[in-house]
């Protein structure tokens, strides 16, 4: 109803209207630059007596419907400076008297109340701008410590006997301690153990080693399903895997959805201290079927290296030549949960280490398949672990679907043989065109 | 099942609710479902078969007082069973932390579950719901995340602590085959931890510094008290065979646990500690067998997925809440502002058969 009132044009310009109008430009400055005020139109377009009808009837309403911006604007400003004008003590008893009929004052000075609240918002904007200024400021040596490690001060809101308490016993050493510990930990992990903090704090180093150290150019990466669940198959290399590291940051910055990818990587790797927990907080997950189907019922990408082990230890005279394909896991996987399989050709991750002998006597008893040895492993110790800046190239193939055979073909190890070989001569047939192609490993 | 299971229904309803005997009446999980099962108006009676009075016992818990390390108590256990007219055993009576005292571990998990199920069978008992654990599965680098119950029980054997209580389970499984129409559950629970319980692993993050595996960080999983509580509820009221995980929601890392348990880790080399933990064993000086130190090196979580579907049970508390609620308790613990459950079943530790 009162939406419909303000549209009605003036009928004749009412001898208040010199106030609203005077009101609304003295009243204008003061406001907060909410939108460009045309004042004279909104002052023509409301009438005046249409907004001393309304001021009664919806104080609090109008203060609301002020701030829905469904309003016209210019409704907006007029209804605005409307209820402006009725803050002066003087103009508010001017209007009671020219309209005493439907103007109880008490209405009035709920609006001058909700008013002084505007202006009392105001003001305090203002003022945490200026505090926020007073942030830039140099800051003492111990403030910034203290933002740098989210250590809890001794007595913090307290006297200063808690803070002699807190200090003499050792639980407040131990809780400080763990604090720091944790700031590079999310306190929650997803259900395979990727730490989202633990890895976001170590983008800017896989950042590194993709844009500047391997220089990764990838093709292909459309073939990626926006979403869903998929199977990436890919070749193995390198002594230190890096490949799944790299598919996943390709994954992440290149494809148009951002695709989480999650490698599986070999069981040895989690017999060994700290690789294996480290690479699990980064998003390895352990290759096992178990694993790769629970990955893939939550619609997942995963990566898979069919090769295994075999792969990275091929040594480098050997280099691109695809190794067997396990026993076909990876097509089972495909055919039991219907996921399309895409092939992944990595091209340069050979040359990161080329492996010239896998020294294998005795190397179990340490959890190890083989000892490997390098130009520079290990003559020079666990530097010469660092990979070779070769170039790199992440193909990614055309989708093979397998929704034609279904779940129970991953019983007819004739047929998982026959697609296993052809996912693999896929990958292999891409290998060899983009070797081809290569003018030099480091320069691609 | 169900089909056989139907003419006997409305026999419980006639006699005015269900019997239900507990052994190991006076553990944690004893004692905590008497006291809901004394509230529960489905259950008639309840039968409480334990070596000490469980704390909660009211006026329709019945006690007898039966040692099932004692050659001859299955005799007893029977008549208690046949006279009370049992409908449901929930059998308990299991160590929740390892002992030294292996004969006696033997004695009462292995034997002691073979003389429960003896009893049942001679008193045609219709349920028996069975406690076990998520540890059975063992630690191992090529378990998969998340174990199902498929999944074959690989735990150390040379370890009593799990040997006997595997077969336990097969002493169940046994009983399940050769009675007909007998419903059986087992209930695997995951490590459990609460603000009141206390086993092996409470007493491990209650230390001040808490020894790790240099390198290792396994994800681990807890069942707060009150979901396990809940879940043999569930097992009562239900006939649902078979065995389930009893799992809480999520995973940690060790050392995330112990950061947020504020204790400090301590590093130490597996070969290292292997052999200091297997001495201290040994000797009688550490209260834990180098078993245990696998779980603190590799994966041993289960998968709770088949509980939520066939037993209608699902955790209301994930790993991390309950371990913050055990934390919230401990906290006051450390400061003394609390009793620690150590001191208080000082009397009747090495007596009860279970804490």
């Amino acid at each position: 109803m009162a939406k419909r009132r303000r549209r009605t044009p003036a009928a004749a310009p009412a001898p208040e209207m010199q106030k609203v109008q005077t009101g609304v430009e003295a009243r204008d400055e003061l406001l907060p630059p909410r939108e460009p005020v045309d004042a004279t139109h909104a002052a023509a377009e409301v009438s005046a007596e249409a907004a001393i009808d309304e001021l009664p009837e919806s104080g609090p309403e109008a203060a609301s419907e002020q701030e829905r911006p469904s309003l016209d604007a210019r409704d907006d400003v007029a209804e605005f400076s409307a209820w402006v004008h009725g803050v002066g003590e003087d103009e508010l008893e001017d209007l009671a008297l020219e309209a005493p009929s439907e103007v109880p004052p008490r209405s009035i000075d709920d609006l001058a109340g909700e008013l002084r609240r505007v202006e009392a918002e105001v003001d305090r904007m203002f003022d945490e701008r200026a505090r926020r200024r007073e942030d830039d400021a140099p800051r003492s040596v111990v403030d910034r410590i203290r933002d740098m490690m989210p250590v809890e001060l001794p007595g913090q809101d307290g006297t200063i006997v808690d803070a002699a308490r807190d200090v003499l016993s050792t639980d407040y050493y131990l809780r400080q301690w763990s604090r720091i510990g944790l700031r590079n930990r999310s306190e929650e992990v997803d259900e395979f153990g990727l730490d989202p903090v633990y890895e976001a704090r170590l983008l800017p180093l896989l950042d590194f080693l993709y844009t500047k150290w391997f220089r990764v150019e990838v093709r292909g990466i459309e073939n990626v399903p926006k979403s869903g669940r998929c199977v990436l198959v890919a070749n193995h290399s390198g002594v230190l895997p890096f490949d799944g590291l790299m598919v996943r940051t390709a994954a992440r910055r290149e494809h148009s959805t951002a695709r989480d990818v999650r490698w599986l990587a070999e069981d040895f790797i989690y017999h060994l201290p700290f690789l294996g927990a480290f690479i699990n907080r980064i998003g390895a997950v352990r290759a096992c079927q178990e694993n790769a189907e629970r990955l893939l019922r939550r619609e997942e990408c995963i990566l898979v290296f069919p090769e295994g082990v075999k792969g990275t230890g091929k040594l480098f005279r050997d280099r691109y030549r695809l190794q067997r394909f396990g026993r076909g896991g990876f097509v089972k996987l495909a055919l039991r949960t219907h996921a399309p399989v895409v092939p992944v050709s990595i091209v340069g991750a050979e040359e990161t280490a080329p492996l010239l002998y896998r020294f294998e006597y005795l190397t179990r008893a340490i959890g190890l398949p083989y000892l490997p040895v390098t130009p520079l492993f290990p003559l020079l110790g666990p530097v010469g672990l660092l990979p070779a800046p070769s170039k790199w190239l992440i193909e990614f193939g055309a989708p093979i679907a397998l929704e034609e055979h279904g779940a129970e073909a991953a019983d007819d190890a004739l047929l998982v043989g026959r697609l296993a070989e052809r996912v693999r001569g896929a990958i292999q047939q891409t290998l060899d065109a983009r070797l081809s192609e290569r003018k030099s490993v480091w320069l691609g | 099942m169900s089909s056989e299971q139907k003419p006997k229904v409305p026999s419980v309803r006639a006699r005015g609710g269900k019997v239900v005997a507990l052994t190991g009446a006076s553990s944690f999980l004893g004692r905590n479902l008497i006291g809901i099962l004394e509230e529960d108006s489905s259950v008639r009676r309840i039968v409480a078969i334990d070596i000490v009075a469980p704390p909660t016992a009211g006026p329709k818990t019945r006690l007898y007082e039966v040692d099932l390390t004692q050659p001859g108590s299955e005799v007893r256990v029977a008549e208690v069973l046949a006279a009370e007219e049992v409908d449901t055993v929930l059998h308990l009576a299991f160590l929740s932390s390892p002992s030294h005292a292996a004969a006696y571990a033997h004695e009462l998990e292995s034997v002691g579950t073979m003389r429960v199920v003896t009893a049942c069978r001679s008193s045609r008992v219709q349920k028996l719901v069975q406690w076990s654990s998520t540890f059975l599965y063992g630690a191992r680098a090529a378990n998969p995340n998340f174990l199902t119950e498929r999944h074959p029980l690989r735990a150390r054997l040379d370890e009593p602590f799990f040997a006997d209580k595997i077969s336990a389970e097969q002493e169940a499984g046994r009983f399940a085959a050769r009675t007909t129409g007998a419903v059986v559950t087992i209930l695997r629970t995951a490590p459990i931890l609460g603000p009141t319980v206390h086993n092996f692993l409470t007493r491990y993050l209650a230390q001040r510094v808490v020894p790790t595996m240099m390198g290792f960080d396994p994800l681990v999983q807890f069942l707060h008290e009150v979901d396990a509580i809940a879940a043999f509820k569930r097992a009562i009221d239900r006939d649902v065979p078979g065995t389930f995980n009893v799992v809480g929601q999520g995973v940690l890392p060790l050392s995330t646990v112990v950061k947020l348990s504020a204790r400090l880790a301590l590093p130490i080399p597996h070969p290292i500690a292997k052999s200091f933990v297997r001495a201290t064993w040994f000797t009688q000086l550490g209260e834990l067998p180098d078993a245990l130190i696998d779980y603190l090196r590799f994966l041993c979580v289960a998968d709770g997925e088949r509980a939520r579907r066939e037993l209608g049970w699902s955790p209301a508390y994930t790993t991390r809440e309950a371990l913050d609620d055990f934390l919230s308790a401990q906290r006051l613990r450390d400061v003394r502002l609390l009793q620690d459950p150590a001191h208080r079943s000082e009397a009747t530790r090495g007596r009860a058969p279970a804490t």
